[in-house]
């Protein structure tokens, strides 16, 4: 009897012992994939047309072991590569195959499509990339002016040793400056399926080539630019202002960087602003003020007649950032002129811009559709009335509500 | 195990397992593409409707003190009719329960164990679920009641931590795809609350058999906040859901919660949470038809039963052959079991014998 339950009990840990082996040898395989011996960490993914219908496709990755030796000091070298395939899934296969490693984008933080192609469409390469499950939805999408590659080659950032580090930010200046859009991928692939919205990229350059003649100086020039058009001089080869707006797939146009403030203003993806509005006092100056949106921009759209007619009211409060002599801006009469001359400007800014959108690009990349549901009882009436199509018959109608409070630091001089 | 009674809490985490697990699964994106804008209003529908059912199934249990609707079935029809049903609850829970493991396995191993044979992934379960059913029942309600606030809660979490992505004026227009559709067809949707099912058969277990109104009423409540919560956050966060097939909707919800940039892949710890919750529903279903197999049989012991009914569970979730076959299942026939089973079946049973008690006690109190 006794001799009985020790068997039994040598069978029962025999059995789980086994039992332990073939779990351990059946998810071994997939530990192995995944172990960072076996990964290339792709950083960014730049994506060029090819010869014969081809891509070129370029990675960028990230070289864990040489950023360790070279220190924290030290910019840490990355490694970059390029293939020409049909499709984005046949060169990651291809670059596998070269590397020696799998190739793991679960760290790619942006992806960079050349103008060129954006034109053609990119809808096959963004849906591809939503299926890899190692993308991340917050992965930003960059239409680069010139090619995707060289733009990859000329970014250098200056301040920051590991060039993943710089991807991971390089957005942020978006909520106080407004001149370029935290564009996603995440973001863009719902905008495509999306029957009330159009997608946006943010749309990349290089600060080393510029216009010829590119002799002006006035002070709305600067905020008139956008990459590959800019005053900037330095070490980062590439540079990041104004939006690559797209229909459906296709890249339709490009905005400056005040119309991207624009957008973000619109939008409600912006903290705070500077702008230069003319001076009531002078015609010929500029007074900058740093603007705060006072809530959401309300948007109002209507759809009773076939073309959509939509309202726009937006409030800010301002401070103003230039000083000058003879400032005298704790005069309540000034600060009503000047906050009186900002609305004009921002609702003349605005309405060029929103007809930009509506009859040049014939795109909602406003997201305005979102605001005309609520005019329809069911999804067919919607459908019906063909939002996407129509909306390049809009009409607007931009109301702006500024109140200039003070200075900053000095307010008269 | 009507040794171990079931206090009125664990009992209304019972009931919520089986709707909690199937919004893991892809639920929230079938309630979706059926009722489109007008989901929420369809969610406030339907789960008014299921409220007044559970009401009606509780007082109709309620002539049947102490009986779940297998004892119920024999009153009505006798030994041959309790078979028949118990049979069916049997199946029912077994299918649902394994075709449901397989899309789950399926999803994981897209995410996370993409070298590993499905057979594998299954099998994990299946051991966990072995092994909790060597303890006591208590064991796994006691789990349950643990893990499946820990799931709601992480369903709050979801939707306030993508709050900021939200595009509220998705809900419109107000009525979908039309009055039609969003009433009448989307009856449909009444399948999300298969949880249910599990009422039918709570009565004998409960320590306050009283409470079975509360018990009813509270966790389908809790349902439904909980299923209007999961699928407004998918509603106001993607327009793709609508035309766009994706596994897990859930999970790639879970995959744009940021914090700052140190809170970033909090998906890992949701994927843990659900796996943790996929293998109590599994514990619990697995428990309740041995529990009828057992009625049904008179054997002395449900020991015998665990391997087999866990082994059953790995062969019924290998039976499709890819995740087509197994999604096609889960979407287009599962919602009729639910309907037929816990909707038709069971509510008639409950009618029917309420009529024949009624008519037994006319006939005996009627003078000679």
């Amino acid at each position: 009897m006794k001799g009985g339950v020790i068997l039994n009990k040598i069978a029962q840990n025999l059995f789980i012992f086994i039992l332990v082996i073939v779990f351990i040898m059946a998810f071994s395989s997939s530990y192995l994939s995944l172990s960072i011996d076996n990964l290339a960490y792709v950083l960014v993914i730049g994506i060029d047309k090819g010869k014969d219908n081809n891509l070129e496709v370029s990675f960028q990755f990230s070289t864990a072991s040489k950023a360790a030796e070279g220190g924290s000091s030290q910019k840490s070298p990355s490694v970059m590569d390029t293939v020409e395939a049909p499709s984005l899934s046949t060169a990651i296969n291809l670059m596998d195959s070269y590397m020696g490693k799998e190739l793991n984008m679960s760290h790619c933080k942006v992806i960079i499509f050349s103008e060129e192609l954006a034109e053609e469409g990119i809808s096959e390469e963004i849906y591809t990339l939503i299926n890899d499950s190692q993308v991340r939805p917050s992965a930003n999408i960059v239409v680069s002016k010139c090619n995707a590659k060289l733009y990859m080659e000329q970014t250098s950032p200056e301040l920051e040793n590991l060039i993943s580090k710089y991807y991971e930010i390089f957005t942020n200046s978006s909520k106080y400056t407004g001149f370029k859009p935290n564009a996603t991928i995440g973001d863009f692939f719902n905008a495509i399926i999306c029957k009330t919205c159009e997608p946006v990229a943010i749309l990349g350059g290089l600060s080393t080539e510029k216009p010829e003649n590119q002799t002006s100086n006035h002070i709305q020039e600067n905020y008139n630019v956008k990459s590959n058009q800019t005053p900037i001089e330095g070490e980062n080869g590439s540079e990041n202002i104004g939006i690559a707006a797209f229909k459906d797939d296709k890249l339709i146009g490009e905005l400056c960087a005040l119309e991207t403030t624009t957008f973000l203003a619109i939008t409600n993806k912006i903290d705070r602003f500077l702008i230069s509005v003319p001076d009531p006092d002078d015609v010929n100056s500029y007074i900058d003020i740093y603007l705060y949106p006072k809530g959401s921009t309300s948007i109002d759209v209507d759809t009773s007649s076939a073309s959509p007619f939509i309202k726009v009211k937006a409030g800010f409060t301002g401070k103003i950032y230039s000083m000058s002599n003879n400032s005298q801006y704790l005069d309540p009469e000034i600060l009503k002129n000047l906050s009186e001359t900002c609305n004009k400007y921002l609702e003349s800014v605005f309405t060029d811009y929103l007809y930009k959108t509506s009859k040049d690009f014939k795109s909602d990349i406003n997201g305005f559709g979102k605001y005309a549901l609520n005019n329809f009882f069911t999804t067919q009436d919607f459908n019906d009335y063909n939002w996407l199509n129509n909306y390049q018959n809009a009409f607007f109608e931009v109301q702006i509500d500024t109140s200039i409070k003070s200075s900053m630091l000095i307010t008269e001089t | 195990m009507t040794k171990s009674k079931i206090g009125t809490v664990e009992a209304i985490m019972l009931v919520l397992t089986i709707i909690v697990t199937h919004t893991i699964s892809s639920l929230p994106r079938e309630i979706l593409v059926s009722s489109k804008s007008a989901t929420i209003i369809n969610l406030i529908f339907i789960s008014t409707l299921v409220i007044l059912f559970s009401y009606l199934v509780v007082r109709l249990m309620k002539n049947f003190a102490g009986s779940d609707i297998i004892d119920i079935s024999e009153y009505l029809g006798g030994k041959v009719f309790k078979n028949i049903v118990g049979i069916i609850f049997i199946l029912y829970f077994l299918v649902s329960s394994s075709i449901l493991l397989r899309n789950f396995c399926e999803s994981l191993k897209i995410i996370y164990y993409p070298m590993t044979n499905i057979v594998f992934i299954i099998a994990l379960f299946i051991l966990a679920i072995c092994t909790a059913n060597r303890l006591d029942f208590n064991a796994s309600l006691k789990t349950n009641l643990l893990i499946i606030p820990l799931v709601l809660a992480s369903i709050v979490f979801l939707f306030f931590a993508n709050m900021n992505k939200f595009v509220p004026q998705r809900i419109f227009p107000i009525f979908g795809d039309g009055l039609f559709n969003t009433f009448l067809l989307g009856l449909g949707n009444l399948s999300a609350f298969g949880g249910i099912s599990f009422l039918y058969f709570l009565p004998p277990y409960l320590k306050e058999p009283e409470k079975m109104k509360k018990i009813a009423l509270i966790s389908i409540g809790i349902s439904a906040i909980y299923l209007i919560l999961c699928v407004s956050t998918l509603l106001f966060m993607f327009s793709f859901f609508i035309n766009t097939n994706e596994i897990t909707p859930l999970y790639n919800a879970t995959r744009y919660i940021e914090i700052g940039t140190f809170f970033q892949r909090l998906e890992s710890v949701f994927l843990l949470i659900w796996i943790i919750a996929f293998a109590c529903y599994l514990s619990i279903t697995s428990k309740f038809a041995m529990s009828i197999f057992k009625k049904l049989t008179n054997i002395e012991t449900k020991k015998p039963l665990i391997d087999i009914f866990g082994i059953l569970i790995l062969g019924i979730s290998l039976i499709p052959k890819n995740y087509a076959i197994s999604d096609k299942f889960e979407t287009e026939i599962y919602p009729y079991l639910v309907l037929g089973i816990t909707f038709f079946l069971g509510i008639s049973i409950l009618i029917l014998a309420n009529l024949l008690k009624k008519k037994q006690k006319n006939v005996t109190s009627k003078p000679e």
